[in-house]
């Protein structure tokens, strides 16, 4: 798939930006309060906060929807104000949660909008929509001449993106894109921006009320709060791990160290060294190999690959170790697995540990639940064990 | 009891009133049209104009016909110009209402995509509002033309009437079969006007009835 575009990401700064609506008791009708922060180029930075708080306001006066009450919105250092406002809209891509498809034309017009608003000869028009319903993973050939209501709710929804990036813009505003859609659809569609936007590196401003998508999301996550002040802004780590005020605490969650989990990654840890003993090893060799004093061993084949656990104790005195006495196995991770996964496959499983292998699937170390809770910035539940290799439960499921 | 003979020896009269009846008609319809677009579009922006405006063009519509015609001869004389005042009076109501329910279902989020890709008003409203309008349109226009193939039969009262001048110089002669002509064509007229733009109207948005078929 090729990476289209090549404008560079613009950086995004708002300079005191206040907006006010007339009449009294306007703070909750998303009133923006001398807001002032700035998003690198290409970077994902996250608007979050409770419905009412100037999410969607700060976005919009990007774009100049809303115009400011006082202040200056900077894109590439350049006054948002002082553009012409056409001109501004059509080189910002904007994606909206009901994405806001025009029903009477067909999917590949839609996606070919703004290039057509700047005037591009037909065949480029053309060619660029195709490519760019490519690039969300809609087959061009499938998709081009239907219309909006012929499509689901996740389709529409990558059309919009598509739209929004087809004169490539060097900047993006995303309202709520994924609110509409379900959960399962949601996620993937998240997975698929995320993975775009590796390629894209466009800087892109995105409104959530989910926390758990500003954390997912988010290079930079600003947290605003009711009456339009920012709240904090900082790197998602930064925010569940010292939140600035009781409002951000209570905004990420009282399980902030859980959701801190989900930055992080299994490569990220160091790793336990695994007790292993080969398949068809002479007993008394790999016992005295071992120079742990752990109860359970990891039996693993010819290639490293994990086999399944043996209790020591079940070994017998001496002789070659066969598969058979090999008890459960536990769950397996590679070193993008991320420690809130990790954990849950930790948990569902009954196992104190997990197994991390690399891309041919070999045994390259372990992780434990206590790792895994030290690494959420809490002391473990319980003491740590004695140091030896923590084993399987006891009882396999 | 229909006398072929009579028609056939009146045919050219038929054929001209007919004509005069489509003139009626269309002129009627086409400068309702351009007169409730132009004050549609100076009444949305402000809505409170909306409801007054609707309520004059309603006033208009409860008129009897042929009073508001004689109201008129005093003024403008037994003109092409009364029967188009009193005509296009009519369909000022049924065309402003539907081109205002027509814009007003274009959604939101169409527009507010719209504004944020950088159309300008005019461009948004002739690409986007008005397409997406059309159908609540055409059906007003569709509605509007029968209602004035039935209303032109009315000005026969100041010398015009197109098929209806066809029917009173059936009862003036004594004629049956005048009479029935007239009649028939009128009715004929105005199923065609129906059909046809009912047609029109479901073939101008092809988007609406492309249902997820095949999806």
């Amino acid at each position: 798939m090729s990476v289209p575009g090549t404008t560079p990401a613009a950086s995004v700064t708002f300079d005191h930006v206040t907006k006010r609506y007339a009449g009294t008791g306007s703070g909750d009708r998303g009133a923006v309060e001398d807001l002032t922060l700035e998003v690198p180029a290409g970077r994902i930075c996250v608007l979050v906060g409770p419905s009412g708080c100037g999410k969607t306001t700060s976005l919009k006066m990007v774009n100049r929807l809303i115009e400011p009450t006082s202040g200056r919105i900077l894109i590439d250092g350049r006054d948002a104000a002082e553009r012409d406002v056409t001109e501004l809209r059509r080189s910002i891509g904007y994606v909206i949660q009901q994405v806001g498809l025009f029903p009477h034309q067909t999917i590949g017009e839609n996606v070919g909008t703004v290039p057509r608003l700047l005037g591009w000869p037909e065949p480029r028009r053309r060619a660029r929509s195709e490519e760019l319903l490519a690039l969300v993973g809609l087959d061009p050939a499938t998709y081009r001449d239907r219309y909006p209501a012929q499509l689901s709710g996740g389709e529409r929804q990558r059309v919009g993106v598509a739209r929004a990036l087809a004169a490539d813009p060097p900047l993006m505003l995303m309202d709520e894109p994924f609110g509409a859609v379900d959960p399962i659809v949601r996620e993937r569609l998240q997975n698929e921006f995320l993975r775009l936007q590796a390629d894209l590196a466009k800087t892109i401003l995105f409104v959530t009320h989910d926390i758990d998508e500003a954390i997912k999301l988010g290079d930079l996550v600003a947290v605003m709060e009711t009456g339009g002040r920012l709240a904090q802004f900082g790197t998602p780590e930064e925010i569940l791990a010292s939140p600035a005020s009781d409002f951000v605490a209570r905004f990420v969650g009282a399980d902030r160290g859980l959701k801190r989990l989900a930055l992080s990654r299994v490569g990220d840890l160091p790793h336990r060294p695994a007790p292993t003993v080969r398949r068809g090893e002479d007993v008394a060799a790999a016992v005295a190999r071992l120079d742990v004093p752990a109860d359970y061993l990891l039996l693993v084949d010819d290639a490293d690959r994990p086999i399944g656990w043996v209790p020591r104790r079940g070994l017998p005195a001496t002789g070659e170790i066969d598969e058979g006495i090999a008890d459960a196995t536990s769950p397996l991770f590679d070193r993008r697995t991320t420690l809130k996964d990790a954990l849950a496959m930790l948990i569902d499983a009954g196992v104190q540990a997990g197994i991390i292998v690399n891309e041919r699937g070999a045994v390259a170390g372990l992780c434990a639940v206590e790792d895994i809770t030290a690494a959420a910035g809490r002391p473990p539940v319980e003491a740590p064990p004695p140091d030896e290799t923590p084993p399987p439960d006891e009882a396999p499921r | 009891m229909i006398r072929w003979d009579v028609i056939e020896g009146n045919l050219p009269l038929i054929a001209a009133k007919l004509g005069e009846h489509l003139a009626l008609t269309g002129v009627a319809v086409g400068v309702g049209l351009v007169l409730s677009f132009g004050i549609v579009l100076l009444v949305r922006g402000r809505r409170r104009w909306v409801g007054p405006t609707l309520a004059v063009f309603g006033i208009i519509y409860t008129i009897p016909s042929l009073a508001l015609l004689a109201f008129l001869v005093p003024f403008t004389r037994l003109t092409f110009l009364t029967a188009e005042i009193a005509l296009v009076g009519y369909t000022l109501l049924i065309l402003a209402r539907n081109l205002l329910a027509g814009l007003d279902a274009v959604p939101a989020d169409v527009l507010e995509a719209a504004d944020a890709m950088g159309y300008s008003r005019v461009r948004r409203l002739w690409q986007v509002e008005l397409p997406l309008a059309l159908p609540l349109i055409v059906a007003g226009i569709r509605i509007a033309t029968v209602t004035t193939i039935g209303l032109v039969m009315v000005t026969a009262l100041i010398g015009y009437g197109g098929l209806g001048q066809v029917m009173l110089r059936g009862y003036n002669f004594r004629s049956d079969s005048l009479v029935v002509a007239g009649f028939v064509l009128t009715v004929a007229l105005a199923l065609v006007a129906d059909l046809g733009l009912g047609w029109l109207g479901r073939t101008i948005a092809p988007w609406s009835r492309a249902r997820r078929a095949g999806a």
